[in-house]
């Protein structure tokens, strides 16, 4: 089968040494020498104002793009060696246009894709699919064609027809744009269980209160490059403010207000009303 | 017209001097000529391919043999036929793809509209010109969106066919709804109102580009006359 991965591998670590995108038409570099690496199960959040390489950096962790210098390994193998399909299998990813990923005729064969495309098939496949529907607030749309769903459920379908494929990575290019307060909630419980499983996700947004809450770990962005890497309470900390303007991005309300009061460093609401004492 | 020249014209040698004329050095002109080459073969190839390998092997009533590969025979026959088609096919897409990168789609519409044609009419056959590129542009979004959930088109060739057929249904579908909702978006603004409208601007069209049309134009029908009544051929 071409999925089978070569060689045994229990956990799915990622790494990218040295990485660097230029698109052939424009010339720019995309990254500029990114070097990452991400545990298994670890929960990261990709941050940095638009243009800086967010979305370029996480298309090749399943090789729909290709480093111009540098490599990427998955599990210590090199991706170049691997067809996206094969990383496909370990690397789910959710595009930040939904447009660009539903074709599919209705919800069901657009969740059933991927997971049949590795082999599932039968009561192992359905199971997979009502899962990923019941997740995302889906169930009982299956007949329903994508393009009469409305803007917010397009994105949490594509997100279901990655999370039926249930990979050990699961990657999402802004899963919050976009989204009304009820997606952005099934976002978060989709996030909590995936990470709860010990599946690594990794996130791009711009809701900083989002990524404060639901990540331990961000990573800044700006112009190709990674400029801040760390807890949430070490990015949000005051003393990396400068850092986070120079990318056009603010603190969560949360670390702000910790701030002001002399609290510490606090983005989270939970931290904040636990420094906030009784 | 170049691609109906190039069915209408039999033979070999005409059809090669008439991508040369009118295909190639237009090309060079306009400075697309890479462009063209590989944007033409792209559409060519899968098409030209098969239609060369049925003729050369399955040519009908074929007699002299070229060469065998076990039980298939290879024929002068079908080898020389195979050849007319294949610089026929190049022909069309040379012609078709030349279309594609000298012509604005703006361009067109106004151009047709101030002569005189309905703006619907004119709506129509912009669209289909720009379904084209859109095509092309979805389909490789889809072929990203399958291969990110795990279906395989690398590889050998057969895969590679394979990955095709689900793609084509939903691009298909797709720039159906997107020309609906093109169309849909121009009722909105007063498409469809009655009366004359003024053009914002006129494209350039000098007397030589209109002479350079009808002689062309010409040259066509005296050639279908001609390959019709069978003086040529
Ligand atoms: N398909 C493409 N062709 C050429 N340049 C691109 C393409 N996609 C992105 N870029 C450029 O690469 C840079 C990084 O883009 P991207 O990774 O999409 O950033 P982000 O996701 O952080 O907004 C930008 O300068 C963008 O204009
Ligand atoms: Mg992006």
């Amino acid at each position: 089968m071409s999925h089978d991965w070569p060689g045994p591998s229990p956990v799915t670590e990622l790494r990218t040494e040295g990485l660097v995108h230029r698109y052939a038409d424009g010339g720019v570099r995309a990254l500029d020498g990114v070097d990452l690496h991400v545990a298994a199960g670890e929960r990261v959040a990709i941050v940095g104002q638009n243009g800086s390489g967010k979305t370029t950096l996480v298309r090749h962790l399943n090789g729909l793009l290709r480093p111009t210098e540098g490599r990427v390994t998955v599990d210590g193998t090199d991706a170049a060696g691997l067809t996206i399909a094969q990383l496909a299998s370990r690397v789910g990813l959710v595009f930040q246009d939904p447009d660009r990923q539903i074709f599919a005729g209705s919800v069901r064969s657009e969740v059933e894709f991927g997971p049949r495309n590795l082999g599932r098939a039968g009561a192992e496949l359905r199971d997979a699919v009502s899962r990923a529907l019941e997740a995302t607030g889906l169930a009982g749309e299956e007949a329903t064609n994508p393009y009469d769903l409305g803007q917010s459920r397009r994105k949490l379908l594509a997100l279901a027809s990655v999370l039926a494929m249930r990979t050990p990575v699961l990657v999402l290019d802004e899963p919050t744009t976009g989204q009304d307060a009820r997606g952005l909630e099934r976002v978060r419980t989709v996030i909590e269980s995936a990470a709860s499983e010990g599946r690594t996700v990794i996130a791009i947004s711009h809701d900083m209160r989002f990524v404060a809450e639901s990540f331990e770990r961000v990573i800044v962005m700006r112009a190709g490059a990674i400029i801040l890497d760390g807890s949430a309470s070490h990015v949000f900390a005051a003393d990396a403010w400068d850092a986070l303007a120079s990318t056009h991005l603010e603190p969560p309300l949360a670390a702000a207000i910790g701030q002001r009061l002399d609290l510490g460093s606090t983005p989270t609401d939970a931290s904040l009303i636990r420094a906030l004492g009784p | 017209m170049t691609a109906i020249a190039a069915v209408a014209l039999g033979g070999l040698p005409g059809p090669i001097i008439l991508v040369a004329a009118a295909v190639v050095l237009p090309a060079m002109a306009a400075r697309v000529l890479g462009r063209l080459v590989r944007t033409a073969l792209l559409l060519a190839l899968p098409i030209a391919i098969s239609a060369f390998l049925v003729n050369l092997f399955f040519f009908p009533g074929a007699t002299q043999v070229l060469f065998r590969i076990g039980p298939i025979v290879a024929t002068v026959e079908g080898f020389g036929f195979a050849l007319e088609i294949l610089i026929r096919i190049l022909a069309i897409s040379g012609a078709v793809t030349l279309f594609y990168l000298t012509t604005r789609p703006g361009d067109l519409t106004l151009d047709l509209e101030r002569r005189g044609i309905s703006p619907r009419v004119a709506f129509v056959t912009n669209a289909s010109v720009q379904t084209v590129p859109a095509l092309v542009e979805r389909a490789g979004q889809i072929t990203a969106a399958q291969r990110a959930r795990g279906l395989d088109t690398e590889g050998n060739i057969w895969r590679r066919v394979r990955g095709i057929v689900p793609i084509v249904g939903p691009v298909i579908l797709g720039s159906i709804a997107e020309v609906e909702e093109r169309t849909m978006a121009l009722e909105a603004r007063g498409f469809t109102r009655p009366g004359r409208r003024t053009l914002l601007w006129t494209p350039a069209d000098s007397v030589r580009q209109s002479i350079g049309r009808w002689l062309m134009l010409a040259a066509l029908v005296a050639l279908i006359v001609v390959r019709l009544t069978g003086v040529l051929g």
